[in-house]
């Protein structure tokens, strides 16, 4: 097992390094020149080349051949992309191009909201998404089957932004329940802890905080939880399927358990193990940031972020926050791998 | 004796089956399924409706304006001043959404085929061919081909530092001999991988030094590297791992991300949306026809097929690929809904279609704002269309995932 896990850890370094040299390649290729834009158009040419100088955007991308054909040859490794990549190892990700904080610092603020609206999104679809598959195969061509495949077809094909706009004008416009946008409301302080506003305000027992920021977080939450829950129920259902046809599970009625214990104890253990995955891709993505959940609903997570960084072209930001992306993408497919060896003992990793 | 032949004429006509093709036992077996049928209705009708829209219904969406009726609430009958009833209501500048809606269509069937052409153009024969040599042996020239290709690549390293593009040609051709000459010092393995590193070492390095002395240092020792890459030559399994590694960088960023960002440096449009669309595709088709291939390729058909020596394209595209369609059918059935989502999204983030193109997504995004003035017609109707178009491919493909499957057969 951990001879498995160091290879896995190795195989993921060429993936890191590729995706890296993405994250750079695409600031390169994207128009526009980060020390105007960080200037602004109207700078004179003497600053842009200092500010130019100090980002070392005039050296080569890749490799500088220049110097090395003069004779020096550590010059030769004096690039871009090569002064990216050391900053990269001691976890320095720059900073903002129009506000000139730190992204690690905004980071701290911004991640803890998506975290928090991914835990929620992924709360609800697995509460709903496997009782309801297990329910569904169990009564296989039943009312309740075909409403639940349906109703998961659907929910793969609702986009979710309409169902967003569609809650806001339902809940917010018209019944005015429930507040439009944001985490709290303004006058409402929840003393941070862990920077979840749920959890924090639970723990020092702040009742209206938590109401509150509930209130906020229900909306965006369950919109995100729609397809993550449409795919869990399909998975669960259809890997039930499969189990629920196994001689033992015959065997285990046949003896006269109850249907409960065939279904909870013998079946849905042997089905879990695609579920798993399917779970695990899928809290990837929600971890990864809901762009358009988070844009509807000016949730300020890294999702929302992202997108304005794209538009403001505020590109250190950019690369940033997608590297920090691709990372818990290649973790979290690292974890369901290894849950695996957990779940299923038969599988070995030589 | 004549009636005895008769007779048994008649048992075997009945003990054989009717012939029917595969497809059309597919076919049989999706008109009976309901809710397939349902999907392949809706489908029908939004296809018709977009092409027929955008080929017999004029509308031109640079002069469609008219701020007397904007904002309407939908109804069936003829308003006064009006020339036509506005069945969806118009939006907020005073355009029937109805007809937005329907022209709409067009844009997102576009779309999705481009889209879903792209992935399954450049990721589906990426597929087939990582999956086709990591498990076949390469013959002669295709190893020499794609030494070539991979001396002559890692050569352009050196080549780029040094300014020689000759270097490119010196290092392919050592990697082409490398695999027609494989008899070269193969009484002793080290001697063959000294003999080669040495070449390298000196294409590289005799090249480099022409231009200046640590160039040639640096030249002879990425020469050396690629001579002892190119002194084993390598196997399939190598390409198929490079492209499913490159596969892998493009799954870890989240699709919808990698297409904004692939627009914002594209620029926004539709087009661009298309392409976009379709790159974020690419690895879900090449993982699926790697899979597919690698599982048909033991099979008893292709063996003899390879025993009999046929040709290796020949294997390819007359025996594999016809029988790796089924989940590539689905797949793209799938992948038309999925497109059309995501292109919505972008046109809804403001960078899919440039307005006043009718596209659903830029549609809901345009009258959002104007949700709290009580317009729920001007979103409502656009996010049923993209509802409606997405679940009938979804429903459709799923149906044909058991019309398709070949455990089903009898």
């Amino acid at each position: 097992m951990g001879r498995y896990i160091l290879r896995r850890l190795i195989s993921v370094i060429p993936t890191l390094i590729g995706v890296t040299l993405v994250i750079f390649m695409f600031q390169r290729l994207i128009p526009g020149d980060p020390a105007v834009a960080m200037l602004g158009e109207h700078a004179s040419t003497e600053n842009v080349a200092r500010i130019r100088e100090q980002l070392g955007l005039d050296k080569p991308p890749f490799l500088n051949r220049d110097a090395l054909a003069e004779g020096d040859l550590a010059g030769f490794f004096d690039s871009q992309y090569v002064r990216y990549f050391g900053r990269l190892l001691q976890f320095d990700l720059g900073e903002s191009i129009h506000r000139r904080i730190p992204i690690a610092e905004t980071l701290k603020e911004r991640f803890p909201a998506t975290v928090e609206l991914a835990l929620l999104a992924m709360a609800i679809s697995l509460l709903i998404g496997i009782p309801v598959g297990i329910l569904s195969a169990s009564r296989r061509n039943s009312v309740l089957d075909s409403t639940t495949m349906i109703g998961s077809l659907i929910g793969v094909s609702v986009p979710i932004f309409w169902l967003g706009i569609m809650e806001i004008m339902l809940f917010a416009v018209l019944l005015k329940w429930l507040p439009s946008g944001s985490r709290l409301s303004t006058g409402i302080v929840i003393e941070p802890i862990t920077n979840l506003l749920l959890l924090d305000s639970l723990l020092t027992g702040n009742w209206a905080g938590f109401w509150d920021a509930f209130k906020h977080i229900i909306m965006p939450a369950v919109s995100l939880a729609t397809i993550p829950t449409a795919i869990i129920t399909r998975m669960t259902r259809s890997s039930m399927l499969d189990v629920l046809q196994e001689d033992y599970i015959r065997t285990a009625s046949a003896k006269g358990l109850s249907e409960k214990v065939v279904l909870f104890r013998h079946a849905l253990k042997n089905a879990f193990l695609p579920v798993i995955t399917i779970i695990g891709i899928q809290a990837g993505s929600l971890l990864a940031g809901a762009v358009l959940t988070e844009t509807i609903f000016s949730w300020p997570g890294i999702g929302k972020w992202v997108y304005d960084s794209i538009l403001g072209r505020d590109y250190p930001i950019v690369q940033g926050v997608t590297l920090l992306i691709a990372v818990i993408f290649l973790v979290v497919n690292l974890l369901v791998d290894l849950s695996y060896g957990v779940l299923d003992p038969r599988i070995s990793y030589d | 004796m004549t009636e005895i032949i008769s007779e048994s004429d008649v048992l075997t006509d009945f003990a054989v089956r009717e012939h029917r093709s595969l497809w059309l036992d597919a076919w049989r077996r999706l008109i009976s399924n309901r809710t397939a049928m349902l999907g392949l209705v809706v489908v029908t009708i939004f296809i018709l409706s977009a092409v027929g829209a955008h080929f017999f219904w004029t509308y031109d969406a640079k002069t469609d304006l008219d701020y007397s009726s904007k904002l309407l609430a939908p109804t069936l009958r003829v308003s006064e001043g009006s020339t036509e009833a506005h069945w969806f209501g118009t939006d907020k500048l005073g355009r029937d959404i109805f007809r937005r809606v329907v022209h709409g269509g067009w844009n997102s069937l576009r779309v999705g085929l481009v889209a879903v052409a792209i992935s399954l153009a450049v990721g589906g024969l990426l597929g087939l061919l990582a999956g086709f040599f990591e498990s076949t042996e390469l013959n002669k020239w295709e190893s020499a081909g794609f030494m070539a290709l991979v001396a002559g690549g890692l050569g352009a390293l050196p080549a780029w530092i040094a300014r020689q593009n000759l270097q490119i040609v010196l290092f392919a051709l050592l990697g082409v001999v490398s695999v027609l000459r494989p008899a070269w010092f193969t009484g002793k393995k080290w001697l063959r991988t000294a003999a080669f590193a040495g070449l390298g070492l000196l294409i590289g390095g005799l090249s480099g030094l022409w231009v200046a002395p640590a160039v040639g240092l640096v030249c002879a020792v990425t020469g050396l590297a690629i001579g002892l890459v190119t002194a084993k030559p390598l196997n399939g399994k190598l390409f198929s791992d490079i492209v499913m590694r490159v596969m892998d960088v493009i799954l870890s960023f989240p699709s919808y991300l990698l297409a904004i960002a692939i627009v914002a440096f594209l620029g926004p449009g539709l087009e661009k949306g298309m392409i976009a669309i379709g790159v974020v595709g690419i690895p879900i088709y090449a993982r699926l026809a790697r899979s597919a291939v690698l599982s048909v390729t033991q099979k008893e058909y292709i063996l003899a097929a390879q025993s009999v020596g046929e040709a290796h394209g020949r294997i390819l595209f007359r025996h594999i690929v016809p029988n790796i369609l089924s989940p590539i059918i689905v797949q793209a059935t799938m992948g038309l809904a999925n497109a059309i989502l995501s292109a919505a999204a972008l046109g809804f983030l403001g960078l899919g279609a440039i307005p006043p193109e009718p596209e659903w997504g830029a549609m809901l995004g345009d009258s959002y704002k104007y949700l709290s003035s009580g317009a729920w017609w001007a979103v409502l109707y656009p996010g049923l269309a993209i509802m409606f178009s997405v679940l009938g491919f979804n429903l459709l493909g799923d149906g044909l995932r058991d019309a398709l499957d070949p455990k089903m057969r009898v």
